[in-house]
């Protein structure tokens, strides 16, 4: 397998003593896989996801994605691999609220110094795809949830990178909006967007992931394959 | 309900303390720098307003200085003055000798003459009275060396020689220190073994007494004490006596100019500083909103809140003070030291009740910055309070992402000059304070500009460097001597001629001009001017004109400010002037710049003058040099060519406005850095405040280097408004002080003296608060752009 995302023997402590966040994790993820990373709170899931995104360095051990160690990475590196790799999004959106939607959008691109005609049909075709370009003018305090999430979904990919993480991306929304989201990271994935899904809701994982890791206590206690999506 | 419990609030701003380590440490740190400003800036005030006064308390300086014939008293008969009623204390006989000294005579050869002098003997700088301040050097600890009264005039470098002519032997003197009298009783100190040395044969074996009395208030109470001291003596005893009030006199006129500038620094240092430390402690307070809600939430009473933010806020705060107060007295030392050379005095202090009182308001000061807003948030619910403290206003600021997000700039400059509109308060105050510091650059900036200006006009360094004097001349300068120290007397005409030689020959003369030097009456006023009469032209000589023009025939005069002022006259009015017996009508057809004998001169063409006194010689060649000449060079190959004992010497800048122009970069540096520190705690709280939005930025792949170009920005339109609005703010202020300053001193200012800020460096200037404002915010950019992006997304 040719593993888009590679850890190997990942350990991560914050602070000095007591049980470390996570211990000594080994996962690999392949390309256009859709995997759920499952587990009680403090389990190690939201720290796992910040290894992956280069947000938070591991305190042994190596990550990898696409072939690099962004655990070696200087700063300024592994922000850029960040705005090339990787699209985040959030429980709480995590949108700028003095931002437009459109400029939450761009934002990414602007900072990846993406032409501005280039960056602006990108993100015109996001907003279309994801049913919010009547907002796009709009300040995200005005918009529902779902709606938030979307944009957010919308500034992850601007920049369309190889891997999607989402942390709890539907723990925020009622029903009917988290349904709606998860059908978009479906659609997503079956376009061939690998993505990695940090949930504890297992029907989210068992939905719309083809494979769940379990994390409890910062280790691996399964690995398995889900049954057909829906 | 939960009961008033000192515990909890102890407990809570001790917690408090703890968790915002940065924000306890900048108050720490603003508090101690606006505290030592203060302290500095409130002694340079209050020392402003009478240095003579606590220089003279300091020193314990003598009231009346007495010097007397020590052939005419005995011993007993001068120390029994002690005792006289009304005197309080009495120090001597010191022996006093007038010295006529040759500089650089001695060792490095034939020097220069210079004025007598007189050298007091005493064994040490202290004493019951007049306690000099050793300023440079050390005392003598030999016969052979001497210290020079930093009054006096001469200027010497340590270590240099005077050979005191008309001497048996012309002994030579080191100088091994510079000290300082505030009553000025000498003009040199030397050992007491080493006066009857440089005695000259037949002169009086005189003494110096010093006197306190109970009642020396005034002229008339100082003259019955004079005249007590001599009554209880032999007659004639008592050869001259000098009262401290002349000197006062003297040395008050002499700072006037000063004390306009320094109170108008000491002021902003001031206003600045009040302004920064009530914006970072209610700022401080502010940020913690979020956890006052919290606090309410679990039972804080209002009282209980704003107790606890009072003694969170006055913990570092008393630790900035108190350290502050330190820094400020030892940061004194030298700056007081040179203010104290300014106003030749001896020494300065930061005075006690200063030191007492910057700190204590400085500390009810930040308590009550912190307490408004902790009554504030006290009052507010806790909901309300966290919602409050999380995060500006909603909408605000919206508009200006919307415009500059149009702009073709880098996002992460459009974003950094958005954020200043959704805090504008905070905005309005870092506004303030960063247009102070750099209303301060500007203000010195032309300061500094000016004084240079007005030291060259006074010098004439610049026009003429150089000047030679002819031996015969009654100028007062530079003498010939021949050997064995009596003068060489030469024909004037003979001496003109060889001068005049001597001059066209030097190759780097490019002109110069003959002058003659007189005093006389002006009719209507009382007592004497000094006229100064040019053969040929010398509108180059350095004299700038206020207003009118310069003389073009005889019978016109240019005169400075103060002449028009005494003799109540302007430009195109005519004086009659009395010499040599005759009247002369004299037209002034301009004002110009000069301060020598406090402006009480008139310079006027040859030809005004010699017909009424056909014995007018010249006195002095005013020498200019052709570009790229060295005047020390050229000075001493004139000397060498007029012959041994030259009489030539350098017009150069008087060292007292070095010294100021160091005070103003001092004050000025200290200004822009407390202006910083504002800008540090502005960038600091919104860094806090937006933590989260950091991180949602680092999340979306901005660099450390984008993070620290937005944060600067944050600050650099402020900062740039700021610098833009300080230019003709500096420049009013410096318009304004200068007049002022020039007032004291007596004179008008060249326009040329005022209008000194060229265009270039006006926009350099106006780049004065922007960068003020990036200094200030790149410390607390560095740490947004290292903050973990994980953390701050997690500080939802």
């Amino acid at each position: 397998m040719d593993a888009l995302i590679r850890l190997d023997g990942v350990t991560k402590r914050y602070g000095g003593a007591g049980r470390p966040a996570l211990d000594g994790i080994g996962l690999r993820v392949a390309a256009g896989d859709a995997v759920a990373i499952m587990g009680p709170s403090g389990s190690g899931k939201s720290t796992l996801l910040n290894l992956v995104a280069g947000l938070d360095r591991p305190t042994r051990g190596a990550v990898a994605v696409g072939g690099k160690r962004i655990d070696k990475m200087t700063e300024a590196g592994v922000a850029r691999f960040r705005r090339q790799q990787v699209g985040m999004i959030f429980q709480f959106f995590n949108l700028l609220d003095d931002l437009t939607v459109l400029d939450n959008v761009l934002l990414p691109a602007q900072l990846a110094g993406v032409r501005r005609t280039d960056a602006r049909a990108r993100a015109g075709e996001l907003l279309a795809a994801l049913r919010i370009s009547q907002h796009q003018h709009a300040y995200p305090a005005r918009l529902s949830g779902g709606e938030r999430q979307r944009v957010a979904i919308a500034r992850a990919l601007v920049n369309r990178p190889a891997l999607l993480l989402a942390d709890e991306p539907t723990g925020a929304l009622d029903t009917e909006a988290g349904d709606q989201i998860g059908n978009v990271l479906l659609d997503l994935n079956r376009a061939g967007q690998t993505l990695l899904l940090v949930t504890h809701n297992p029907e989210l994982a068992a939905r719309y992931a083809s494979r769940t890791v379990q994390l409890v206590d910062g280790t691996i206690a399964a690995d398995v394959m889900n049954g057909a999506r829906r | 309900m939960m009961r008033w419990r000192p515990g909890a609030v102890a407990a809570a701003a001790r917690g408090g303390v703890a968790r915002r380590r940065a924000t306890t440490v900048v108050i720490g740190v603003v508090v101690l720098v606006s505290t030592a400003a203060c302290t500095l800036a409130l002694g340079l005030v209050v020392d402003s307003r009478s240095p003579f006064d606590a220089a003279f308390a300091a020193q314990r300086g003598a009231h009346l200085a007495v010097t007397v014939d020590k052939s005419r008293a005995t011993p007993a008969q001068l120390a029994a003055t002690g005792r006289l009623p009304g005197v309080t204390a009495l120090s001597g006989p010191f022996s006093e000798v007038t010295v006529s000294p040759v500089i650089g005579g001695g060792p490095g050869g034939p020097g220069y003459s210079a004025p007598p002098i007189t050298l007091v003997g005493r064994p040490s700088p202290g004493g019951p009275l007049d306690h000099l301040t050793l300023i440079h050097g050390r005392w003598p600890h030999r016969r052979g060396e001497f210290v020079l009264s930093s009054d006096s005039g001469l200027g010497l470098e340590l270590g240099a020689h005077i050979a005191a002519s008309g001497v048996p032997g012309s002994p030579v003197l080191t100088l091994v220190g510079v000290a300082n009298s505030v009553g000025q009783t000498a003009d040199g100190w030397v050992l007491p073994a080493e006066v009857p040395a440089l005695r000259a044969p037949g002169s009086l074996p005189t003494a110096q007494l010093l006197y306190r009395f109970a009642a020396a208030g005034s002229a008339a109470a100082l003259k019955a004490d004079a005249r007590s001291v001599a009554s209880a003596l032999p007659a004639r005893t008592v050869l001259a006596s000098q009262s401290y009030l002349a000197v006062k006199q003297q040395v008050d006129t002499g700072i006037a100019p000063i004390v306009p500038f320094v109170v108008a620094f000491g002021l902003i240092g001031l206003v600045l500083s009040v302004l920064i430390v009530v914006n970072v402690v209610s700022g401080a307070v502010v940020a913690g909103y979020r956890r006052i809600g919290v606090l309410k939430s679990i039972g804080f009473t209002p009282a209980q809140v704003v107790a606890t933010y009072a003694s969170q806020i006055t913990v570092p705060a008393l630790v900035g003070c108190l350290v502050g107060v330190v820094l400020g007295n030892v940061l004194a030392v030298p700056l007081l030291g040179r203010t104290a050379s300014v106003y030749q005095v001896g020494a300065l202090a930061v005075p006690p009740w200063v030191d007492l009182a910057v700190p204590v308001a400085m500390c009810c000061l930040a308590g009550l910055a912190a307490i408004a807003p902790a009554i504030r948030a006290g009052r507010l619910s806790a909901v309300q309070a966290i919602a409050t403290g999380r995060a500006p206003l909603q909408g605000r600021g919206y508009a200006a992402h919307r415009l500059l997000a149009r702009l073709r700039l880098p996002r992460p400059v459009t974003i950094g000059l958005a954020a200043p509109f959704a805090r504008p308060a905070r905005t309005a105050v870092t506004l303030t304070a960063v247009l102070l510091g750099a209303t301060t650059v500007t203000f010195a900036a032309g300061l500094t500009g000016s004084l240079n200006r007005v030291v060259v006009g006074q010098s004439h360094s610049q026009a003429e460097p150089v000047q030679a004097y002819l031996p015969s001349g009654n100028t007062g300068g530079p003498a010939n001597f021949g050997p064995g120290g009596a003068p060489r007397a030469l024909p004037v005409a003979v001496a003109e001629r060889t001068t005049e030689a001597a001059l066209r020959a030097q190759p780097g003369t490019l002109r110069y001009v003959a002058e003659a030097d007189e005093r006389v009456s002006v009719v209507g006023l009382t007592g004497q001017v000094d006229l100064t009469a040019f053969r040929g032209d010398a509108r180059w000589t350095g004299y700038d004109l206020i207003s009118g023009r310069w003389y073009n025939r005889a019978g016109e005069a240019v005169v400075p400010t103060n002449f028009l002022t005494v003799t109540g006259t302007s430009v195109g009015d005519t004086v009659t002037i009395s010499d040599a017996g005759g009247l002369i009508a004299v037209r002034i057809v301009g004002e110009i710049f000069d301060t020598s004998n406090q402006g009480l001169d008139m310079l006027t063409d040859w030809r005004t003058v010699a017909t009424a006194d056909p014995r007018l010689v010249p006195a002095t060649y005013d020498v200019g040099l052709r570009p790229g000449t060295d005047p020390q060079r050229y000075a001493r190959a004139l000397g060498h060519a007029l012959g041994s004992g030259s009489a030539v010497s350098l017009n150069t800048n008087d060292p007292f406005f070095l010294t100021l122009t160091a005070l103003i970069a001092l004050l000025t540096v200290l200004l822009a850095v407390v202006a910083g520190l504002g800008v540090l705690n502005t960038v600091l709280l919104h860094s806090r405040e937006r933590v989260h939005d950091l991180g949602i930025f680092r999340a979306v792949g901005m660099t450390p280097r984008q993070t620290i170009v937005m944060v600067v920005c944050w600050v650099a339109g402020p900062g740039l408004a700021a610098g833009l609005v300080a230019v003709p703010a500096g420049m009013a202020v410096h318009r304004y002080v200068l007049p002022v300053m020039a007032h004291a001193g007596a004179t008008n200012l060249p326009a040329s003296y005022i209008a000194v800020y060229s265009g270039p460096e006006l926009a350099l200037l106006a780049l004065a608060g922007l960068v003020i404002a990036v200094a200030g915010a790149l410390l607390p950019a560095g740490w947004a752009a290292r903050s973990a992006a994980a953390t701050a997304l997690r500080a939802e």
